[in-house]
């Protein structure tokens, strides 16, 4: 029950900052690929370069909160790095969301993000129920292991 | 420019940047668990969707975590309208309202199609912009890497092809 409120709560912060910096808002993800705002590349920049050297030191220490040791799932790289990308690229511009900002949109009030929603969740289901015929033609490791998790 | 929402005016991209790490940091820190927002929605399909794929042990083992987490997301992005300026259901998409002008039954359409595509590329290249763009290119991991360069060339081609060319 504590865990499952420290999730919400990081959750919820996440969302509260992808809500207010731009990255849930369909103009700017516009500017974003027609090279007009550079707001969504400073936030990700950013991001990025506070969490390389972090990321890097908190491997090298090896261990997490509690003495935990630490764990990084490797994702796998297979076919549907590419291909998969491309067709999220496609649908990233055409709704203004990434995975993140669809629920921060439905959360926000956006009724357009419901639609958004039912529609990310009717194209994951049918990726893993056609995952079995996906591996041969993405050579996409084996079901137990999956595309990557994140 | 202002936000959609209540014409807010946004964050500084270094501040939004910054939490976005402490969020990533918090996350790994105290969960133990890499950033990654895409995979939860195969542990929402789980909760449905019989087929093999959503019985993996990767998937029913992290519903715990993933679940409150995308939960969180919506009250983030809830708690934001209230907190700035009130909390009202919109129809507002801005530049596409000006340049496509399409209703409500249109927005609908299309942002289903939008999503059917998110929901299969993001499961098929093993991540979104989360968990490939910020956590994996910040791990140095190639497959990240690969990934996010596809899928801002795919946007950066579609946005462009809408906007520059067809309206």
């Amino acid at each position: 029950m504590r865990w499952t409120a420290l999730y919400l709560v990081l959750g919820a912060v996440f969302g509260l900052i992808l809500s207010r910096s731009g990255a849930a808002d369909y103009n700017f993800i516009q500017g974003m690929f027609l090279f007009e705002e550079f707001q969504l590349y400073g936030i990700i920049g950013t991001a990025v370069v506070i969490l390389a050297p972090s990321l890097y030191l908190l491997k090298r220490r090896g261990l997490a909160a509690g003495g935990r040791p630490l764990v990084i799932e490797a994702k796998p790289g297979h076919r549907g790095n590419v291909a998969g990308g491309l067709l999220f690229g496609v649908g990233w511009s055409i709704t203004g969301m990434c995975p993140g900002p669809v629920l921060v949109n439905v959360g926000e009030g956006k009724l357009y993000a419901l639609a958004a929603l039912a529609g990310v969740l009717v194209g994951a289901s049918g990726f893993g129920i056609a995952y079995p015929k996906l591996i041969g033609i993405f050579r996409l490791p084996p079901l137990e292991v999956g595309t990557g998790e994140g | 420019m202002d936000l959609l929402l209540n014409d807010l005016t946004p964050w500084h991209w270094a501040f939004g940047g910054a939490g976005v790490a402490a969020v990533t940091l918090l996350l790994l820190y105290v969960g133990n668990h890499r950033l990654g927002v895409s995979t939860g929605f195969e542990n929402v399909c789980s909760l449905v969707v019989s087929a093999p794929y959503f019985r993996r042990d990767s998937v029913t083992g992290s519903n715990s975590w993933r679940l409150p987490l995308l939960g969180g997301l919506l009250i983030g992005g809830f708690l934001s309208a209230v907190f700035g300026g009130g909390w009202e259901p919109f129809w507002d998409m801005g530049i596409f309202d000006e340049k496509i002008g399409w209703g409500p039954a249109g927005k609908v359409v299309w942002m289903f199609a939008g999503g059917v595509l998110i929901g299969f590329g993001t499961r098929l290249g093993g991540g979104c912009t989360s968990g490939h763009g910020i956590f994996g290119m910040s791990n140095l991991e190639i497959p990240s890497i690969v990934t996010t360069v596809s899928f801002m060339v795919g946007g950066i081609i579609t946005t462009n092809l809408i906007y520059r060319v067809i309206v």
